[in-house]
């Protein structure tokens, strides 16, 4: 072979990889099973990975199981569509309703880092009117806490990510990112041109969890597309990349391959650790003084249920019922234009343009809440499966217009639907590899929610066709996956307070997407990560409460910016002085 | 692999202009001579490795009988067809969707209207031959592909005319994008079908430079269009909605958007 243009590739890594340049060294501390560690925190993804870290480098003793693999970047993730299904939780679970949702890697991740190994990356702040929709438009619930008591962490974990963005976000809570933006791609250049000549305000180059400049140990983008295939330059943010290092370095413990069964109870009415199966399916018992769920929206309901026992029949921390429900999608329609000049897609980041014109609730329009555009990219079997549904195309008809496949431009609609309690995730009678019941996911389509997307999806063409586009068609699908334990103030109607921490169990969190009583129209990758060191804060400030007693302390803990990752924050970002 | 017949082939495309065959060709497509692989020293290796296999290693046919795979192969020509590709150039899909189902590996979901995918197989095998038996009183290998083109339609228009103790059982628009995704996630997946619509394919560590405009990188090559038509009448050079009305279905939900 020749010697490359760039350089000498392909030389086995002798450490374990987190990119190209940054790399751990490996074993780990590893706890004794009969040691009683502080905190176990079950799933290592957006959230679990900030927790991990948080607890590590404030002190306590922390282990998080992780049903998949801890990736070495180099080795194990690759820049093919075809060859990255092991990034995404392919286990069996059963999907109905009247609109069932699709899985896998729709919207759930495995192995460390979880869904931000293979998330797009967009991070939107929630508006502040997200967080008191009942009070406002009578619909969905409203938080049990307001923007402002999470605004901290927005603007903390925007600089740990970091977040590329434009110079100022108009919209909800009008703000700046402190790093700069991305140039635009082909999509991107759609949307903007398409806005523009409609009058809709727009912005471009992020907000996106991508590096436009090189950080640390982490490379900036390189433009090549494949952020959903996980990012093997280190750009876009992982907590496998970002958080990880640390939590490790810090002396926390990462059991990989390591499925949690269930957490196990004492007769006190507290969890007193979790079972667990290691890789070879042997079954171990790791005793903790709390325990964490950070499984997601499908498998923290799961796990929740499948932990029933005597005292909790119905499954831990479910006294109200609502463990599963009010599980949540966003409608995420695909929107495909036709030009006849060519656009490329496959370059640069799916995600790198946005509006959220169309965000707020319109009393004109006849519904509540509303919906952003994005720019998305899909590669060539995404984008052949897209126009099996958009066009019907097959035979023929797939042949040809997948040889167009460099003239067409994708846009995603990105719409909020309403939390229902008949939307829930419950136990299915098939067993996975380890006898442990599946989980079944049901999803129904309500009025308000058919309405808002059909809205969004008209208004989206609309920009496709003023941006140029000869041919304008359409997919509906969802996106993401939020709800399922969710919070609030009232025990009877929801699973864990403002904090994570359950109702019914008081030395029991839930930290995820599943956490959240409605979703808003913004990506929910910035508010899961922004909870996570939310919930880490309280789990630090009132630890000795929270390992010994029932008491449930509401102050709000003070933010420890302190106890962030050292060296993904604070360099050259000019305004951390006044935050 | 099992020795498999592969039915005739009779189909042609046409030049539209004079209306003469357009023979066979190694690399159909807009873009004259542009070749992924001729860029893999610039891939990692991991990347390679997997894309080189993929080439390299065509699997077995392990789950499939050799009936089922016969059929398998008759189907798949017509869902996603290779006529225009000469024989050295035909990218395999059976042995890899049948890999995907010996192994037992899923998406991660199933739906709650079908079975498990290797039954869902079994069973829409069955169902296509009832079909061409009932609209041609012959197998499905044995009609013209025109022909069997009107028999998968009916998949396509979730109108099937016969095997409805098969379609009570499974939902019938969900078979037929399970086959479509199937077949595409083959067929896309692989090098020669980059070279034909223009895709970059591996692009780490190098990336790209040329973000706007659809410009080429210098590797690239810009697009050369060619008109081309069907010999004959053949239903899917047409674009109609699965069941006529896509409105209604949640789509496969792949990972490549959003």
């Amino acid at each position: 072979m020749k010697t490359p243009l760039l350089g000498e590739f392909g030389s086995p890594p002798a450490r374990h990889m987190l990119g190209p340049i940054q790399h751990i060294d490996v074993p780990m501390k590893r706890y004794a099973e009969t040691e009683e560690v502080d905190f176990c925190i079950v799933g290592i993804g957006s959230a679990g990975g900030v927790l991990l870290q948080r607890l590590a480098r404030a002190g306590f003793q922390v282990v998080g199981f992780e049903a998949g693999p801890f990736w070495d970047t180099e080795r194990d993730w690759v820049s093919d569509e075809s060859g990255s299904h092991n990034l995404y939780w392919e286990d069996l679970r059963i999907t109905g309703g009247s609109d069932p949702l699709a899985l896998g890697a729709n919207n759930s991740g495995k192995g460390v880092g979880g869904g931000s190994v293979h998330w797009a990356a967009f991070t939107p702040r929630l508006h502040p009117s997200d967080f008191r929709i009942h009070s406002e438009d009578g619909v969905g619930v409203d938080w049990p806490m307001t923007y402002e008591e999470l605004k901290p962490y927005y603007e903390q974990l925007e600089l740990e990510m970091p977040v590329s963005g434009p110079a100022y976000f108009p919209w909800g809570d009008p703000h700046g990112y402190a790093y700069g933006p991305h140039p635009l791609g082909g999509v991107g250049d759609v949307l903007v041109k398409g806005c523009t000549r409609l009058g809709i305000r727009v912005v471009a180059g992020g907000p996106v969890a991508i590096l436009a400049g090189s950080h640390g140990d982490r490379q900036h983008c390189i433009y090549r597309g494949f952020c959903l295939q996980a990012c093997k330059v280190g750009a876009k943010a992982s907590t496998l990349i970002t958080h990880v290092p640390d939590a490790l370095r810090n002396g926390a413990e990462i059991r990989d391959n390591c499925m949690v069964s269930r957490v196990n109870m004492n007769k006190e009415g507290r969890t007193c650790g979790v079972s667990y199966f290691d890789r070879h399916g042997v079954e171990h018992v790791q005793k903790a003084k709390v325990v964490i769920v950070s499984g997601y929206a499908i498998e923290t309901p799961r796990l929740l249920l499948n932990s029933a026992c005597p005292g909790f029949e119905n499954g831990l921390a479910n006294s109200s019922d609502t463990v599963g429900r009010y599980l949540m999608a966003q409608a995420g329609n695909v929107i495909l234009g036709r030009f006849d000049q060519l656009v490329r897609m496959y370059k640069a980041p799916p995600a790198h343009a946005l509006t959220e014109e169309f965000y707020e609730t319109d009393p004109k329009r006849g519904f509540a809440r509303g919906f952003a555009i994005q720019t998305v990219g899909p590669l060539p079997i995404a984008f052949a499966k897209q126009m099996m549904v958009a066009k019907g195309a097959w035979g023929w008809g797939m042949r040809r217009v997948m040889m167009d496949y460099n003239h067409w431009a994708a846009l995603g609609l990105l719409g909020e639907i309403l939390p229902w309690p008949d939307n829930r995730v419950q136990l299915a009678a098939e067993k996975d590899r380890f006898g442990i019941p599946v989980a079944k996911v049901t999803f129904n389509l309500h009025d308000d929610d058919k309405v808002l997307a059909n809205y969004g999806k008209n208004k989206v063409m609309e920009v496709m066709r003023a941006a140029g586009a000869e041919e304008v068609v359409q997919e509906s699908r969802y996106a993401h996956l939020v709800g399922a334990a969710r919070m609030g103030a009232d025990p009877r109607t929801s699973v864990v307070d403002k904090y994570g921490r359950t109702h019914d169990i008081p030395n029991l969190f839930v930290c995820d997407g599943s956490v959240m009583p409605t979703q808003g129209s913004a990506n929910p990758g910035l508010t899961i990560q922004a909870l996570a060191a939310r919930t880490a804060d309280y789990l630090i400030a009132y630890s000795r409460e929270i390992f010994t007693s029932k008491k449930r302390p509401m102050e709000p803990p003070p933010i420890r910016r302190h106890l962030a990752p050292p060296e993904t924050w604070g360099k050259g970002v000019p305004r951390i002085a006044n935050l | 692999m099992a020795a498999v017949e592969t039915t005739q082939r009779k189909v042609v495309l046409i030049d539209p202009a004079t209306g003469k065959p357009i023979p066979p060709r190694a690399h159909p497509g807009y873009y004259p001579g542009y070749r992924t692989l001729a860029q893999q020293e610039y891939w990692d290796e991991a990347t390679r490795k997997v894309v080189l296999n993929r080439i390299r290693r065509v699997p077995d046919i392990r789950f499939f009988s050799a009936d089922e795979a016969r059929l398998m192969y008759a189907i798949c020509n017509r869902i996603l067809p290779q006529d225009d590709r000469d024989e050295e150039h035909r990218v395999p899909i059976v042995p890899f969707i049948d890999k995907r189902l010996f192994d037992g590996r899923i998406d991660g979901y199933r739906f709650q209207s079908m079975p498990p995918d290797r039954q869902a197989y079994n069973l829409g095998l069955k169902g296509i031959d009832e079909i061409a038996n009932h609209l041609y009183t012959s197998r499905f290998l044995d009609i013209g592909e025109a022909e069997q083109e009107i028999v998968l339609k009916t998949l396509h228009d979730a109108k099937p005319p016969a095997g409805q103790e098969i379609w009570d059982g499974m939902s019938v628009h969900r078979f037929w994008m399970l086959l479509v995704q199937d077949c595409v996630e083959v067929y896309y997946a692989h090098p020669w079908a980059w070279d034909e619509i223009g895709y970059g394919g591996p692009a780490y560590p190098r990336g790209y430079m040329r973000l706007e405009g659809g410009q080429p990188e210098p590797w690239e090559v810009e697009e050369k269009r060619y008109e081309w038509q069907v010999s004959g009448e053949f239903v899917s050079d047409n674009y109609e909605f699965i069941a006529g009305e896509a409105e209604h279905f949640g789509s496969p939900g792949q990972g490549g958007t959003h």
